[in-house]
């Protein structure tokens, strides 16, 4: 059971944005994709969700082949996201904004939703009680009546991830997820993350921060120039000299 | 007193029957649909109202049916083209139709009464029935207000890519957002036609369309309360003020552009707003030390 990526190829013109790029994320684990800027890292997971059209190779969860699929279906297989450059609602409550994330759960027929019939009413209710639980958890319980658009970078980011989860994914992609946040906001997410896991959901992380990668993940993998160059533990792959060569003069050590 | 409130009665009559257009021309806005339509639509229900009244001898419940099935069913053809556009573009085309609308009305003589349009509708349609069509509607917005479509519309206009990495299906939402508004657009035209013996072509032109807009832009597009709000002052505006009453397009014209400008989010958005952000804010120095400490 896993998110199989079989030669993922994207180009933009003459761009090679990403080049016969294998990826196994399985459910369970934390999987890290690491690379400096323009790497290709974002490219990879538009791919995987639906949002850029793949050039070549599949894209497949759990043996379902969802290369082609549109980003909603993809959503229904079970595949949730955050946004690097943040995408939250911003005319709406951060409740309201995690609500939407139940969409791919509500039954309720179209026309007990238009009359405003009981079981209409009740999946509401029903979808405000998960999604206050799930303002708890990420210790946001407070912040559930303001417009999300007024919050800061560290709160929108969790109102993304808490959105995403509320889909109730097998597969959660996090592109650099903790970006501006501090070590204290980053620790506690990283406790959160390997509990995620060790509830079943498979992580793909991307992130710059490679001690947040190295602490969490048992096995990453390093995209240059839209190839892979490195793929293994953290520590071996971190010593790998084509790694160390790509990130010279890099400051992200 | 009594000849008080019955001198009023046109302008609640006016009122109510706008006050439904501008409903659904807030049900598409709010879904994201760029559509200026709602006046081609409510003309489609009122001359298939008109038309099967007079002409078929229809019952007035049946005709008003008929009418909100023809408004939705144009809308849904006219969703098929209007889904590969957006912006400006949907504004544009739905623009054309209610010039294709127009047109027949004009020229299809036979079917339509051409520029003489339709006489002799038996007048069905009174004050306490637009009363329980107002309420209904409303009603209905709110309902889909606070369902899981009013939640998908809400995500679909402030971010498409957002609505769909969380399975929204953009198509089918906006197809059943721009159907149901026009069934009701048809449901208020065919009212309008039962409400006053005669349909001509130009009645539901470029004027009407304007002031529709003028309603849900002046008043908000996104609270429940826009509609309304928008819908009374400017009905009432020009009674008010009696000498701006021969200019009545003309004040809607600078109203909508200062609203623009100054109240983007119209009148009733604007004042909930804020008055969220005060009762927020009342509550902000205890939060913003819990914030810090998660
Ligand atoms: N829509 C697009 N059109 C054209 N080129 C694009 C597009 N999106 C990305 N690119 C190019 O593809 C390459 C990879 O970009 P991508 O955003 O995937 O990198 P990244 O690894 O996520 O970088 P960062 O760490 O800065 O987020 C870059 O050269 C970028 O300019
Ligand atoms: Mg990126």
């Amino acid at each position: 059971m896993a998110l199989i990526l079989d030669n993922l190829s994207k180009r933009f013109g003459g761009v090679v944005a990403s080049e016969n790029v294998n990826i196994t994320v399985p459910k369970g684990k934390i999987t890290g994709l690491i690379g400096p800027n323009g790497a290709g890292k974002t490219t990879i997971v538009n791919m995987i969700t639906g949002m850029l059209a793949v050039s070549g190779g599949t894209i497949r969860v759990d043996d379902t082949d969802i290369t082609r699929a549109p980003a909603d279906q993809i959503c229904r297989a079970g595949l949730a996201r955050t946004f690097q450059n943040i995408r939250i609602l911003p005319e709406n409550s951060v409740l309201d904004n995690i609500l939407i994330g139940f969409h791919r759960h509500e039954r309720c027929s179209t026309l007990s939703a238009l009359l405003g019939l009981p079981a209409s009413r009740r999946e509401t209710a029903a979808m405000r009680a998960r999604a206050e639980a799930l303002l708890e958890r990420f210790g946001m319980r407070h912040l559930a009546e303001y417009p999300a658009g007024g919050l800061s970078y560290g709160h929108q980011r969790r109102v993304e991830m808490m959105r995403a989860l509320a889909s109730e994914p097998e597969y959660i992609l996090l592109d650099e997820p903790i970006a501006g946040m501090n070590d204290v906001e980053s620790d506690a997410l990283a406790v959160l993350f390997r509990d995620l896991a060790d509830s079943g959901i498979g992580i793909l992380l991307i992130e710059h921060n490679l001690r947040f990668v190295t602490r969490l993940c048992q096995h990453i993998y390093v995209l240059d120039g839209g190839r892979l160059i490195a793929e293994g533990a953290p520590e071996a792959v971190l010593s790998d000299p084509a790694v160390l060569t790509a990130y010279v003069g890099g400051e992200h050590a | 007193m009594m000849n008080l409130l019955l001198g009023y009665q046109p302008l609640l009559d006016l009122f109510l029957l706008h006050l439904g257009l501008a409903y659904a021309q807030w049900l598409v806005l709010r879904a994201g649909v760029f559509s200026l339509g709602t006046v081609g639509l409510a003309a489609v229900g009122a001359y298939t109202g008109g038309i099967l009244v007079v002409t078929y001898g229809l019952p007035a419940p049946l005709a008003l049916i008929a009418s909100a099935l023809s408004g939705g069913l144009v809308a849904l053809a006219l969703s098929v083209p209007l889904a590969r556009l957006r912006g400006i573009y949907q504004a544009i085309a739905t623009v054309a139709f209610i010039q294709i609308v127009l047109s027949l009305n004009i020229y299809a003589t036979n079917v339509t009464g051409g520029a003489q349009g339709i006489t002799g509708i038996p007048k069905t349609v009174g004050t306490p029935l637009l009363l329980l069509a107002g309420a209904a509607t409303i009603y209905l917005m709110y309902a889909i207000t606070h369902s899981r479509l009013g939640r998908a519309f809400d995500a679909i206009r402030q971010n498409e890519a957002v609505a769909a990495s969380l399975g929204v299906s953009i198509v089918r939402h906006q197809t059943l957002a721009f159907v149901l508004s026009g069934a009701l657009a048809g449901v208020y035209g065919a009212l309008e036609a039962f409400h006053s013996y005669a349909l001509v072509p130009s009645q539901f032109g470029f004027p009407y369309l304007i002031a529709i807009l003028s309603y849900v832009v002046f008043g908000g597009r996104t609270s429940l309360w826009g509609p309304i709000v928008g819908t009374a002052v400017l009905i009432l505006l020009p009674e008010v003020v009696r000498p701006l009453a021969d200019a009545r397009m003309l004040v809607f014209g600078i109203l909508l552009i200062l609203t623009i400008n100054f109240l983007p989010k119209g009148i009733a958005d604007t004042l909930i707003e804020r008055a969220r952000g005060r009762r927020l804010g009342a509550r902000r120095p205890a939060e913003a030390d819990t914030a810090k400490g998660s």
